[in-house]
């Protein structure tokens, strides 16, 4: 069994003993990700935190047939971190003019991460044509809607819709196809 | 499931990315819980490649305050069972949502769980704000009511009378009128008076023997309305003229800026 999957049986199970190795297997992959949306250590600190609490609480809805654990803990931190911006953004007002440098440049505090995903060519993200690439970082990096991207590019929203798509099918090729 | 379907799927790929909003996030979320299998395998599809993606990027150790923070909340809680009954001090339609939410999980599978769940929480904070919001107005409408008593109590009072004051100077348009008892004092209904500069306020002055006397300051909003609760002057002589000028905000003890509002004498 995947040993993911395994810790996430034994949380659903109760057991507590397996939360610290699923913690310290993920957080370094989630971590990263919520930074980049959040843009803030703080809340990125916080967001995180809610992140694994649920995921100890919702360890049982935990379906190994539907996806990776990997899938599983980085679809729920993405949605958080977006939540967290998205409402952020609805009070501030300030809609899209808060992100303007975040693709581009690296999250608060630099570090290993302060790597643009672009800058490093061997990654499947910067093998994608440019105008996928773009979209596919302005959604996946910066966390914007579809109609933000839009607005951004000055592209009609079908093409933005149209090159997420491909963009997503070619990823999921580099990446060998089917999981 | 139609000739359209595929755009469905192109929903499918932004909605993993969190990309949707508007129109197509309600549209597709409606079609999915439908229990479309092909946008089920598309988003799966599509999140195992955004799992890839995240495993091509970097990785960062978490501030480790977030570990112990977890790991204590983890000691202090207790075993599973007990936190189950904890979930019925719920409001009932908190329940309703819960049920919602079982209902798309059970339709769609366990992968949209994590939005409906995010979308949960936002909807229970938001109901917070909404009740928030609700007791400030009601708290507004139940000072303006007692104001409204207040006033038409006065108005019982054979010795009050109603003064109109008229506009003047910067502001031609403005009105107002003022219920007043000589000895219970009055409140002030004022139109048309735009809202003061910024740092400054409008201030009522009684006029009586040609020495005015400082009767409170107010503000008017967007729609130049305002009102103000005005004390009776103090020896009980009856007051000749009411006039209302622009002043610092906090007020002034004489008048120094221009008459916008004056009755006649
Ligand atoms: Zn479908």
């Amino acid at each position: 069994m995947d040993p993911g999957a395994d810790l996430i049986r034994r949380m659903a199970a109760g057991d507590r003993q397996a939360f610290a190795p699923f913690y310290d297997r993920f957080a370094p992959l989630v971590y990263p990700l919520v930074l980049r949306i959040v843009r803030d250590r703080q809340d990125a600190a916080d967001v995180l935190q809610d992140v694994f609490w649920e995921v100890w609480q919702g360890a049982h809805t935990y379906d190994p047939a539907r996806g990776s654990p990997e899938a599983w803990i980085v679809m729920r931190a993405r949605s958080r971190a977006i939540d967290r911006v998205r409402a952020v953004r609805r009070r501030s007002e300030t809609f899209v003019a808060p992100l303007d440098d975040s693709v581009a440049q690296a999250p608060a505090g630099g570090g290993a991460d302060a790597a643009s995903l672009a800058a490093d060519r061997e990654t499947a993200l910067a093998r994608l044509p440019e105008p996928q690439r773009e979209v596919i970082e302005l959604a996946y990096a910066a966390g914007l809607t579809q109609t933000e991207i839009a607005e951004r590019l000055k592209q009609p929203l079908g093409t933005v819709k149209s090159r997420i798509r491909l963009g997503l099918e070619r990823l999921r090729e580099a990446f060998g196809g089917a999981p | 499931m139609n000739r359209d379907h595929d755009a469905y799927e192109t929903l499918a790929s932004v909605y993993a990315l969190g990309a949707l909003d508007g129109d197509d996030l309600a549209e597709f979320e409606a079609h999915l819980a439908r229990g479309c299998e092909r946008c089920a395998a598309t988003l799966s599809a599509s999140e195992e490649t955004i799992a890839r993606l995240a495993a091509e990027g970097p990785r960062r150790t978490p501030p480790p305050e977030v570990r112990r923070a977890l790991l204590q909340r983890l000691e202090a809680t207790a075993p599973r069972r007990e936190r189950a009954a904890g979930r019925s001090l719920w409001l009932p339609w908190m329940l309703g949502m819960a049920a919602a939410v079982i209902a798309a999980i059970w339709v769609t599978g366990g992968f949209i769980a994590a939005r409906y769940e995010a979308r949960l929480d936002r909807m229970t904070r938001e109901a917070a704000e909404a009740r928030e919001r609700l007791r400030q107005e009601q708290d507004g409408l139940r000072a303006e009511l007692q104001r409204y008593a207040g006033v038409i109590e006065l108005l019982r009072d054979p010795a009050t009378r109603v003064v109109t004051l008229r506009g003047a100077g910067a502001a031609p348009e403005a009105g107002a009128r003022l219920v007043w008892n000589e000895t219970r004092g009055g409140q002030l209904f004022v139109t048309n008076l735009p809202p003061a500069p910024e740092g400054k306020a409008y201030e009522l002055w009684t006029i009586t023997g040609g020495r005015p006397r400082a009767a409170g300051v107010f503000q008017t909003d967007a729609s130049g309305k305002g009102t103000h609760a005005v004390e009776a002057a103090p020896g009980g002589k009856p007051v000749e003229v009411f006039a209302v000028t622009v002043e610092p905000a906090a007020g002034a003890s004489s008048p120094t800026g221009p008459i916008v509002l004056a009755s006649a004498k």
